[in-house]
């Protein structure tokens, strides 16, 4: 279904489209052999039309729009599998800016000159992210944390948003990609982006403040990156699912375009049902919250519901192409891929529930 | 769930709320199948003198003349406290499908008494041979001189047997292609001479539908709707109206309590492979409320839902029974029980809720239908 949106919110979705353009399964594929795996010009580029600020509030010179516009852009960053980090850098851009004064990497951040990304998870299923074992210690200004962060994006990052326990419990931190102490394990993924063990040993660090309207910095910052991985993931399910659909009308066997036959148009609506259901999840969600206030409950069923959708649809989209969907070769594994990663980053389906379990009380 | 109401708007909950409080009958409340007449329409009558039983009908036609959000909001309400579910043929199909295609004496004649409550409705769209297949039909009317002489047999007519008067969907021409083209739209009043009707017991143990018989049946000729032969399109023309009228998402908030009681009871709320299937299924209820104020908004925008609303019907019937499913597993052997089961957190009923759900993906066009139409219409797939 058609989304209802004001003009200034098509123009923004319709700049974002144009920005996907120069993207693509072509583009892409260059990136898997390389290092960083995005082009840093083209996350400056993303910074020049504000995309990076664009929850960042006009008084620290950002866009100050909300989760619809956020959403908004990154579906179609997923649509044109955008290697280039756009929600991290925009969403911890957002953290950046919570304070009275924001904070110095604020502006460069904005710009996409620096590249900062999260780094909250610790535990292979993403477990409850506002008890982390990662100690910091000491006073604003000789902030020192010490754990270990893993499958963190660091690919190209100048510096890391890493929760923390402390005095005052769950504590949002920046630290520096070239801070000592702060140590990088890097894997490469099936999908081409890398991603890193990121080990604190004594690094020094700032204190990130919360916003007053959040109830804590890592609570907000997390739920912001489950919502920007769903609202990505949405679109690489529109676009697998456009490619499949497209292949189902001019593909011919047994004398017939195979889009006429009950059992695949079956599952073609199976598909078309997982991602429309997601999309409206995803946007009535957007539309609802506060940017720094999200309902938690419903962030973890936005990601549960985009995770789970994203793989059953790619999944189904290569079953549907046939032996060619199994090639390298096609670009429709690419959105697999992409779903894999995404779906599996802060938690998959089956960890968002299980977090779900405890939020919403589902115990005897 | 997503949409926050507005102040004026928190008034009308509280005020709908107090009332429904007040005056709803305890022994109506949270009833799995629809009571009898004898039980069900003093509720209705009541409803009618509050002016609340058709909230989505315009004033002029006596009606509240609500907004969708408040429309939304008497649906939450009625959920909330348990209500009964009213017989719908009159306030959803045939009502609506009057004040757009009916002429002033049928608007006359038959809008008020459905206001009031003095005369039910049934709808007669399915034959033993017309069932997904619908434009098959054969119950044929006649037409001679100034009446139609109707024979055939309606099948799975929801409260045939309690209703006064039919609407029903007649072969007035049998020659014609496509065979959409040779139905008209007729209304039937089933104290006819001519006319028998049978109750049929549903596997859930009520008698919900009936079939019903047509020998020679004499109607009126002002009984026909629009133009002779153009049934199918009157019938048709508010099928996404309806759809999304019934994938509201208060019943399956219902079965998500239904279910968390009955695991509470039983014990099985501990598992964690029961609590992490019962938020799967939250999380899917959860997307048809989201799903629901969607298609809410955009009607609310004058952007009517097309053959878009069968996904909604699909997504919301199969949500349905999934969630009965989880409950006769939250209940173990108490599923088979026939009775509400009695537990510390109040009244069960499982089996015949689940039972009840089997028809859900049936009646009003199948799934499979419903993937047909979605398959051909909204994703363009080739024929």
């Amino acid at each position: 279904m058609d989304l209802h949106l004001t003009p200034e919110q098509t123009l923004l979705r319709d700049s974002a489209a144009k920005f996907v353009v120069a993207a693509g399964p072509k583009v892409a594929r260059v990136f898997r052999e390389q290092d960083p795996s995005f082009a840093p010009a083209r996350l400056c580029q993303a910074g020049d039309l504000g995309w990076l600020g664009i929850l960042v509030p006009c008084s620290a010179n950002g866009l100050g729009l909300g989760l619809t516009e956020l959403a908004l852009v990154l579906e179609q960053a997923g649509r044109g599998l955008v290697c280039e980090p756009i929600g991290l850098a925009a969403i911890s851009a957002a953290a950046l800016a919570q304070g009275h004064a924001p904070h110095p990497m604020l502006e460069r951040a904005m710009a996409g000159e620096a590249l900062i990304v999260p780094a909250l998870q610790e535990n292979v299923h993403g477990d409850n992210p506002l008890a982390p074992r990662t100690q910091v210690a000491g006073e604003n200004g000789t902030l020192r944390l010490t754990g270990r962060k893993m499958f963190v994006c660091a690919d190209g990052a100048d510096g890391f948003l890493v929760s923390a326990s402390g005095r005052d419990g769950p504590t949002l931190c920046y630290v520096a990609r070239n801070a000592p102490g702060c140590v990088l394990a890097t894997t490469q993924t099936v999908e081409g982006r890398k991603l890193s063990t990121l080990s604190l040993k004594d690094a020094p660090a700032d204190f990130v403040p919360a916003r007053q309207s959040s109830r804590n910095a890592v609570d907000a910052l997390h739920n912001l990156a489950l919502m920007a991985l769903s609202a990505e993931l949405l679109g690489v399910m529109e676009k697998a699912q456009e490619i499949t659909f497209d292949y189902l009308r001019i593909r011919k066997q047994f004398g017939k375009l195979i889009g006429s036959f009950q059992a695949l148009q079956h599952q073609a609506v199976n598909i078309y049902i997982r991602t429309e259901t997601t999309r409206s999840l995803v946007f009535q969600v957007a539309a609802n919250n506060d940017p720094y206030r999200i309902d938690p409950a419903l962030a973890v069923a936005v990601k549960a519901k985009a995770s789970e959708d994203a793989l059953f649809v790619t999944k189904a989209c290569i079953q549907l192409h046939g032996a060619i969907g199994f090639t390298d070769e096609h670009d429709i594994g690419l959105y697999l891929k992409r779903a894999m990663l995404l779906s599996s980053l802060f938690g998959n389906a089956a960890a968002q529930r299980r977090r779900y379990v405890a939020i919403a009380g589902l115990t005897a | 769930m997503f949409r926050r109401d507005t102040p004026a708007e928190a008034e009308f909950r509280m005020d709908v709320r107090t009332w429904l409080e007040a005056n709803l009958p305890v022994a109506l409340r949270g009833r799995t199948a629809r009571p009898p007449p004898v039980e069900l329409m003093p509720w209705y009558h009541k409803l009618s003198r509050k002016g609340w039983v058709a909230p989505h009908w315009p004033r002029q036609h006596g009606g509240m003349g609500a907004t969708l959000n408040e429309q939304i909001i008497m649906t939450e309400e009625l959920a909330r406290i348990g209500a009964p579910q009213l017989p719908a043929q009159g306030l959803n199909h045939i009502g609506p499908i009057l004040m757009e295609f009916g002429t002033d004496a049928q608007k006359a004649q038959h809008l008020p008494p459905i206001i009031a409550g003095t005369v039910i409705w049934a709808q007669g769209y399915s034959e033993p041979g017309a069932g997904s297949d619908l434009a098959s039909l054969s119950t044929r009317a006649t037409l001679e001189g100034n009446h139609f002489v109707v024979r055939g047999q309606k099948i799975w007519t929801t409260w045939a047997h309690h209703s006064d008067w039919m609407f029903a969907l007649v072969r007035t021409d049998p020659q014609a292609q496509p065979r959409q083209a040779g139905i008209s739209f007729l209304l039937l009043d089933l104290h006819s001479p001519g006319i028998r009707i049978r109750p049929i017991k549903t596997i859930a143990g009520d008698d919900e539908f009936s079939e019903v018989f047509f020998d020679d049946v004499i109607v009126p000729a002002e009984n026909l709707v629009g133009k002779l032969h153009d049934g199918w399109r009157i019938a048709n023309a508010l099928l996404g109206h309806e759809r999304l009228a019934t994938s509201n998402p208060q019943f399956a908030l219902m079965a998500l309590e239904r279910i968390k009681t009955m695991a509470r009871a039983s014990g099985i709320m501990a598992d964690p492979t029961f609590q992490e299937r019962l938020a799967a299924a939250s999380i899917d209820v959860t997307a048809l409320s989201a799903l629901f104020s969607h298609a809410v908004e955009l009607n609310n925008q004058g952007q009517s839902l097309g053959p878009e609303s069968s996904m909604i019907k699909i997504f919301g019937s199969e949500l349905l029974q999934a969630l009965n499913d989880l409950l006769i597993e939250a209940a173990g052997g108490h599923a088979l029980t026939d009775r509400p089961i009695a537990t510390d957190f109040g009244e069960v009923d499982v089996a015949a809720p689940f039972l009840q759900s089997r028809r859900v993906t049936i009646y009003g066009g199948s799934s499979e239908i419903q993937r047909n139409v979605l398959a051909r219409r909204v994703l363009n797939l080739p024929n």
